[in-house]
């Protein structure tokens, strides 16, 4: 029961294990151990999670102390259901190899579109540029 | 670093200084030196005593000690007064432990520890944070130094670092080179394994026991260590259950099935004490009389001791801890001039006193005791109720050795912190939660009408109420000296420099856009001042004016000039209609502004139209304007209509096209177009008199058959559909067309067929 109603904290989730994604994009998963008005958060046991395809692979990190402005979503993990999921688990080495060659993918494609707009003298769209409202 | 007193402190270790050294050991001082740990109340920003990392060993004048203390002294006391800190819940918790339960330990270890200073040690070991287990030593060594040195500072002192409330403070570490190089970023995998051994299956089948056995080779270095920890968990030993009978027996001797429960954080205390001895007969000095002595000849107790320094016994049944227990937990205390009790929790504290501590909330009583007015209590509570803990949810405390590293000290900290926020004058700072209660009471109100029950009272959250100090001084004088003291707080960090504030000079803001943003940004604010002074339910007449007048100056900042001839990129209006939220803003704004001006503002809208749809094109939110300016035209007069209407047939300078026919393939255009036709027909059978201009009703006439004749030149397929299609048109076009055309509309706008054929009059 949340003794704050109307407010969102996170004291409900101390000990719990958590999903944590970054602004730069990380997983983490880990046990929230501690916390603070900033939402600054320590996770304990922390694994990062890089997902590609259908194929994810863990690397241990410890613990991390997470600034709260970097936290994009957190939520907590059912342990339960943790395990019935469709991915499978592949090595720390297969996974960064697969994640290297989906960057490498990526910008190609992204080189590709560039070279094709630049021929028909067209605009580069880009981020800073693009309108917000 | 400023005026606040540098408090000096002395390190063992490295350099081979022996605590016993008086004061003429080096000493080390907080300057300029990279390596210090500031540490400040994360509220006040005061500086509170420093604390260091690394050891940058100067030497320091003695004397200068005390005269930092007592400095320290007094931002404490402050801090206490505004936050009312646990200084004196950590004293009650000092008297109130149960004796037996710091024996308990003891007697497990050694049968001959004298008693004398128990009371001194547990503040400041139940009052920490739980932490490194490494660092208490030094940091009771330290304090040992100081209180040798001061008189009658000591126990503020040993609280102090606690009860300013700052739990994320950490001690002085004992650093041996081992401890710096273990941080790397990917640790022994086997950490993962680890983790998968702690899966849920290993939580249910792990025996409480095994977490805190240990082998022998455990290492000596009571740091928590992932890799340390590694070992213990990877390797349980034999002897688990022997080696644990120490813990789980004296402890619950002590706290079976006790109610009451004088020690939320109990398991601070226990491993802790533990931890000292350990260390202690580790690294083989003797720490000064003070601290629960043992000997120093007393070599590693016979039985292993894994200790995680940090988490409690699993043993231990948690619940004990979270559940409502004594209500001296949470005293804390004071009133003083700074805080003062809010009249609504006046209220509720004395109905929670009347419900006694049947309230369960979060685990904590929200019992009071005696309550004198001027206590602010929190109901906050720590860890889990024992509700939430579902019979799905295997991860409960009583498996996870690392449970309950945050304190209920430290959670009711960030709570506390949490429902200062909360309080605000304003709407914008908590917006939702201010909903929220509003919308509860609002729904209570309603009930109790209806069903005429007693007034419920709505859960209000018990919020700390501080009162703010609305002056700055930033010189403050203490009465006898003959100096100054700039003293910051948190509402008023010491000021540097006097800064005067400039406006900002907008116009050369830089692009059109940005600029537009600016005052988009600058006039919604106009915006919620209006819409608040409209929320307020009665509305005396000289607050409906100012109401207006505010409307009003936004109307005039957002400089309509209707059916100018300007190059539309000119006109800040439109480039404000041109983002999305300047629609919003513009709708927001029309059902506060005099007809006129709502009117004036449709008018440039119809004039615009073709640029606005244009637009819009990718964005589509001109929709957001229908629903105002309908209203506005459901009002306006024939003349003004075909004013309005004049706009859109107009031909366009450029291309033959009429904006009308742009309009009709445009969602926003043909609903604003059907709501004008609408509202004319609408005038003219009703009968009341229309005070029509000039060629009023030729220019009606005229749109008709030129809206008529578009619509059934259009195609079907980009016809588009509107948003709300207006029932009267058809016997509008039954007016001026003849039969078959007006069926052929029918079926192209796909209105529902008149009621009967025969009555209409075409």
């Amino acid at each position: 029961m949340n003794y704050m109603p109307g407010t969102a904290s996170l004291i409900q989730d101390i000990d719990k294990k958590h999903l944590v994604l970054l602004r730069d994009g990380r997983t983490l998963i880990g046990f929230l151990r501690s916390i603070d008005q900033f939402a600054n958060l320590v996770l304990h046991q922390t694994v990062e999670r890089i997902h590609v395809g259908k194929k994810y692979g863990d690397i241990p990190r410890g613990i991390f102390v997470v600034r709260g402005e970097n936290v994009v979503l957190l939520g907590e993990i059912d342990l339960e259901k943790e395990s019935d999921t469709p991915l499978q688990q592949v090595s720390i080495e297969e996974i960064l190899e697969e994640q290297r060659l989906e960057l490498q993918a990526k910008q190609e494609s992204e080189k590709l579109k560039v070279q094709a707009l630049k021929e028909r003298g067209l605009a580069v769209p880009r981020a800073d540029t693009l309108d917000e409202y | 670093m400023g005026a606040a007193p540098a408090r000096l402190f002395q390190l063992r270790g490295r350099r081979g200084v022996s605590s016993q050294e008086g004061l003429g050991a080096p000493l080390l001082r907080v300057s300029s030196s990279p390596g210090c740990l500031l540490r400040w109340c994360p509220c006040c920003f005061c500086l509170l005593a420093p604390q260091i990392l690394e050891d940058y060993l100067l030497v320091e004048d003695v004397p200068l000690l005390e005269e930092m203390a007592e400095e320290d002294e007094e931002l404490d006391l402050y801090n206490e007064m505004t936050f009312g800190l646990d200084r004196d819940s950590t004293e009650e918790d000092a008297v109130k432990t149960p004796v037996p339960l710091e024996r308990s330990p003891d007697l497990a270890e050694t049968e001959e520890e004298p008693q004398a200073d128990e009371g001194q040690p547990p503040p400041e070991e139940q009052g920490e944070p739980q932490g490194e287990g490494g660092m208490e030593p030094d940091a009771e060594q330290v304090g040992s130094e100081e209180e040798e040195e001061q008189l009658g500072a000591e126990e503020e002192h040993e609280d102090e670092p606690n009860d300013l409330g700052d739990p994320a403070v950490m001690r002085a570490v004992q650093s041996k080179p081992t401890l710096e190089s273990q941080d790397s970023a990917v640790l022994d995998s086997r950490i993962g394994s680890v983790w998968a051994e702690f899966g849920k299956e290993d939580m249910l089948a792990m025996e409480p026991m095994v977490w805190g056995s240990c082998p022998s080779s455990i290492p000596p270095h009571p740091v928590l260590e992932d890799k340390a920890i590694l070992q213990v968990l990877e390797t349980p030993p034999p002897a688990a259950n022997v080696a644990l009978d120490f813990l789980s027996s004296p402890v619950q001797r002590g706290y079976a099935g006790s109610p009451r429960l004088n020690r939320p954080d109990f398991r601070g205390t226990s491993p802790k004490s533990f931890s000292q001895r350990f260390l202690r007969q580790s690294t083989g000095y003797a720490p000064p009389t003070r601290f629960r002595p043992l000997s120093p000849t007393v070599g590693t107790p016979p039985r292993p001791l894994a200790m995680h320094f940090g988490p409690m016994s699993p043993s231990l049944d948690p619940s004990p801890f979270f559940s409502p227990s004594a209500s001296s937990q949470f005293n804390f205390s004071m009133p003083s001039h700074l805080t003062q009790l809010h009249p609504q929790h006046q209220r509720i504290l004395t109905q929670r006193q009347q419900q006694g501590g049947t309230v369960q909330r979060y685990g904590g009583p929200g019992g009071l005791g005696s309550v004198p007015g001027g206590l602010w209590v929190l109901t906050a509570g720590c860890g889990l109720p024992r509700d939430s803990v579902s019979p799905k949810k295997l991860w409960s405390p009583k498996a996870d050795p690392y449970a309950g590293l945050m304190t209920c000290k430290e959670k009711d900290w960030v709570v506390k912190v949490e429902m200062i926020q909360l309080q605000s004058e304003t709407m914008d700072d908590d917006y939702y939660y201010q909903t929220y209660y509003h919308r509860l009471e609002r729904k209570q109100a309603e009930e109790e009408l209806m069903g005429g029950r007693n007034k419920q009272e709505p859960p209000k959250l018990v919020t700390p109420f501080i009162q703010k100090v609305e002056t700055y001084n930033s010189v403050v004088r203490i009465a006898g000296s003959l100096g100054q003291v700039a003293v910051s707080t948190c509402y008023s960090p010491r000021r540097a420099i006097d800064a005067v504030h400039h406006a900002l000079v907008e116009e050369a803001a830089g692009s059109h856009r940005l600029r537009a943003l600016h005052r988009i940004e600058r006039l919604f604010l106009q915006l919620l001042e209006v819409e608040e002074m409209q929320r307020k339910v009665s509305l005396a007449p000289e607050e409906q004016e100012q109401k207006t007048q505010e409307a009003g100056r936004i109307y005039q900042a957002l400089k309509i000039r209707a059916c100018s001839s300007e190059e539309e990129a000119e006109d800040e209006f439109l480039q404000v209609l041109c983002v999305r939220k300047g629609k919003k803003l513009t709708a927001r704004l029309l059902p506060h502004l005099a007809s006129e001006q709502a009117e004036k503002i449709l008018l440039t809208i119809t004039h615009h139209l073709p640029f606005l749809m244009k637009k819009d094109a990718l964005d589509e939110s001109l929709p957001l304007l229908y629903s105002p300016l309908n209203e506005v035209v459901g009002r306006m007069t024939f003349s003004r209509l075909i004013q309005v209407l004049q706009e859109i047939t107009r031909p366009l300078p450029e291309s033959d096209e009429f904006p009308l026919a742009m309009a009709l393939k445009n969602q926003f255009g043909i609903t604003l177009l059907y709501s004008l036709l609408s509202r004319g027909e609408g005038l003219l059978s009703s009968e009341t008199p229309l005070e029509p201009h000039g060629r009023d009703f030729e220019t009606w006439t005229d749109t008709v058959f030129l809206v008529a004749r578009e619509l059934s030149q259009v195609p079907k397929a980009s016809l588009v559909e509107p948003l709300f299609l207006p029932s009267n048109l058809l016997s509008l076009f039954c007016r001026y067309l003849d039969k078959q055309t007006v069926h052929h509309l029918e079926a192209k706008m796909e209105c529902s067929p008149l009621p009967s054929e025969a009555a209409m009059p075409c």
